[in-house]
């Protein structure tokens, strides 16, 4: 089969540890603390309050505005307070719910004819769904785009080291993902998706392939070269479809929508279950007794999450909510699991990185390996001079902060942390 | 329980930095200087040595008065642990001949048939160059990735321009050429008609060089094949130079020298094989802070290195012109880097009719 790929990119370590490890249901704890910003754009607006009795899949928050997304409840129980705690991106208000223990739940209504496109898109409203591969975008927005698309991925790249949560669904849930897919190609009005996985999971490919032939889906699968970042959007996209998404433009320009695989098991369920989104599929590895992969309830701490699977062993430095390459390291585990935490690492002193940055040689690593091929020597260099309009003429704007550049820079330098600074420059001084 | 936080990528390549990079030059360098002590003898790991303490010396010194910390912690900090100092001396060693002596000096001690056994001179030549490379081109620019000209190529430029006079050393010949098959001169200062044999005498280095690390090309044949494989230089960018060199040499000079036939194929090969072309373009053209960080930049680099080569050769007042020409390409370099910016992944050109976008820049 002809393998495919992108330009530039790096080689890491995959270190799938939990590759094995069946899904797992995790208990839901005897409290729940949910977030009422799981996605991007606006925080969901309460819409119960102290006191209130819900039920597993009650909705506690509904969306405020356009782009934004429902919330629902992952327990059944009262609800003990609104307060404001930490997300990883920032602050916001959580539900806090009392688990009674009785997991009663109150779905949607199954949808008789799958289809049926508005019904469909309703659905992925009702149920709160939004883009699971960290980003969070509302899905409801996302398939509806307002240019006619031709091309649908279903992204199974999973190309961050580590997570392996989506690689589990594909085999364990390969129907019920691919049905979820056909239903989101449906709602774009598209007859034939493409599915993307990389060539680093030939159990994936295989049971894609088996499910495509028993289920009669209309399908195809295109493997992709085991290479960092592969599973980016521009990147994923010109590796299957060898189109390119204008510099500030969305995927839909190119007539192409790409889809989580994780988004795709949410609709299945909420469409064919009336189960709205409450739990997710999230990679626990590391320096953790017990790594796997495991169904959690939103809501769930990082804490409680840790506590079932044994706690920490090793000399943990560091805590990354989502994977190493893009994730976010928090400095405890007090904070929520939610729609868009795909993993949680806990990665030794040998591991990850705690160098100090060095001055740059110019040695032209990072402009080697930059997928979007920019110079991501002059951005950082200019940014920390303070020369925000110089960083922007080297391409600050189109970065998508993969992470290639930092990751091969022999003097350790923080360049990804250098753009993000220089886009928000940027934006604030209206370069 | 308070863990440690940054901005991703939260891992990096455990096998990738700056004194790697470094070492890997100095382990590619071995087997040019290996190749020098066996033509040129321990005269060779004379000028090393001095040339090693003194480029470390300068540059810790240095540290150590700017950084005003003259305790362990200032010299656990210094810039000396990356090593760059190191390929600077090595560079520089393989740069210079073995023998240097200055007529006002004669610090020299020579055994009873008159040959030098040990040179002063050398030794202080050597401390002069490494002490201008190390802190006029490189500390005072910034250290590390900051110097706008290669520091070796600039401490033997120096030494040439300001003790060539006192007759320390010329481009052309060699002060230790007397046990070496052919004459004092190399093929560039006698410029004899060119032999199978002698192209063969070039190649395996069996021929007087103006500086010791030119003498073997297999040596430095496999250094480029070395740091090409660990992936330190782009090969392309000696190639390039190389092929330029060889290109505007049978222009500038074999054509106009009224040769034919199989003569000028020898000729060109003796154009490549003779001076500091080879080990200039492997060691010192791809050094990171001089040389552009784009293709079509390394390109231009390349050819103009190649240009500027065999402009001196053919018409030049000096015979040999390799480190003159990569001198004055370097600081053409910010310029390239200034100018030529990749187009990133899914630019479009604006368009036409619109306002037109100067500096390159994708619409935003």
């Amino acid at each position: 089969m002809n393998i495919k790929s992108f330009k530039k990119g790096i080689h890491t370590p995959h270190n799938k540890l939990t590759e094995s490890r069946f899904l797992v249901d995790v208990p839901a704890p005897s409290v729940v603390y949910i977030p009422l910003c799981q996605h991007i754009g606006k925080p969901a607006a309460a819409v119960v309050t102290a006191g209130d009795y819900v039920s597993v899949g009650s909705k506690i928050g509904a969306a405020d505005g356009f782009v934004s997304a429902d919330v629902f409840s992952s327990v059944s129980g009262t609800v003990k307070a609104i307060e404001k705690r930490k997300t990883v991106t920032g602050a916001c208000d959580h539900v806090v719910i009392q688990n009674d223990g009785k997991d009663a739940e109150k779905f949607l209504p199954p949808i008789k004819d799958l289809k049926d496109k508005d019904a469909l898109l309703k659905r992925i409203k009702e149920a709160g769904l939004v883009g699971m591969g960290g980003a969070g975008f509302p899905s409801h927005v996302k398939y509806a785009p307002k240019k006619q698309v031709d091309r649908f991925i279903i992204n199974g790249a999973e190309c961050e080291p580590y997570i392996t949560c989506d690689y589990r669904l594909l085999r364990e849930r390969t129907a019920e993902v691919l049905l979820g897919a056909q239903m989101l190609a449906t709602v774009l009005g598209i007859d034939e998706f493409d599915v993307g996985i990389e060539d680093n999971k030939p159990l994936a490919i295989d049971a894609v392939y088996t499910a495509i032939e028993e289920k009669g889906i209309r399908a195809r699968v295109t493997m992709l070269k085991s290479k960092y970042p592969q599973g980016a959007e521009k990147q994923l996209i010109y590796a299957v479809t060898g189109r390119k998404v204008p510099c500030g433009g969305l995927p839909s320009d190119v007539g192409v929508v790409v889809g989580n695989v994780h988004t795709a098991y949410a609709l299945y369920e909420a469409a064919l279950n009336g189960r709205p989104l409450y739990e997710r599929a999230v990679t626990v590895s590391g320096d953790i007794k017990n790594q796997g992969n495991f169904f959690v309830r939103t809501g769930t701490l990082y804490g409680d999450l840790v506590d079932y699977c044994g706690g920490l062993e090793g000399d943990c430095a560091k805590i990354i909510s989502g994977g190493p390459m893009m994730g976010i390291a928090v400095p405890d585990l007090n904070y929520s699991i939610s729609k868009t935490s795909g993993s949680l690492l806990f990665l030794s002193e040998d591991d990850v990185n705690t160098s100090q940055p060095k001055p740059c040689i110019n040695c032209g690593k990072c402009a080697r390996a930059c997928p979007m091929n920019l110079m991501p020597m002059y951005i950082d260099a200019y940014t920390l001079n303070g020369d925000y309009a110089t960083a922007k003429r080297y391409g600050a704007l189109n970065c998508i902060e993969c992470g290639c550049c930092a990751y091969t820079c022999p003097a350790k330098r923080t360049i990804v942390q250098s753009v993000k600074l220089c886009k928000r420059k940027i934006k604030e001084l209206g370069l | 329980m308070k863990k440690l936080v940054s901005a991703s990528p939260q891992i990096t390549n455990p096998s990738s930095s700056s004194r790697r990079i470094m070492i890997d030059v100095l382990i590619a360098l071995l087997p040019c200087v290996i190749a020098a002590t066996v033509y040129y003898g321990y005269h060779v790991i004379i000028n090393l040595v001095s040339c090693l303490i003194f480029c470390f010396a300068a540059e810790l010194l240095y540290n150590l008065i700017v950084n005003k910390n003259f305790t362990r912690e200032g010299v656990k900090n210094s810039s000396v642990t990356d090593c760059s100092f190191a390929v600077t001396a090595v560079i520089l060693a393989l740069n210079l001949p073995a023998v240097m002596t200055v007529k006002m000096w004669g610090l020299n001690v020579t055994d009873k048939l008159g040959a030098i056994v040990f040179s002063f001179d050398t030794v202080l030549l050597c401390a002069l160059g490494s002490v201008f490379s190390i802190v006029l081109v490189k500390m005072l620019f910034g250290g590390l990735g900051r110097n706008f000209a290669n520091p070796a190529c600039t401490g033997r430029v120096f030494l040439f321009i300001a003790f060539g006079g006192a007759g320390a050393f010329n481009l052309t010949s060699s002060l230790l050429g007397a046990d070496i098959a052919s004459s004092g001169a190399t093929w560039l200062g006698s410029r004899e008609s060119v032999t199978g044999s002698m192209l063969t005498d070039m190649f395996l280095g069996n021929t007087t060089t103006a500086a010791v690390g030119e003498t073997c090309v297999i040596a430095i044949l496999i250094g480029f094949i070395y740091l090409s494989l660990r992936r330190v230089i782009d090969p392309r960018l000696p190639l390039i130079t190389v092929a330029s060199l060889a290109l505007f040499a049978f222009l500038f000079d074999v054509v106009p020298s009224g040769i034919t036939g199989a003569e000028m194929g020898k000729e060109v090969a003796a154009h490549i094989l003779s001076g500091g072309l080879l080990f200039g373009s492997v060691f010192m053209l791809t050094d990171y802070a001089t040389s552009p960080n784009t293709f079509v930049g390394s390109v231009i680099y390349g050819v103009g290195v190649g240009l500027i080569t065999a402009l001196i050769r053919s018409f030049g007042s000096s015979p040999e012109g390799f480190s003159f020409a990569l001198l004055i390409m370097n600081l053409v370099v910010p310029l390239l880097d200034k100018y030529i910016i990749p187009k990133p992944f899914g630019y479009v050109k604006p368009e036409k009719h619109g306002k037109k976008n100067k500096s390159g820049e994708v619409k935003s």
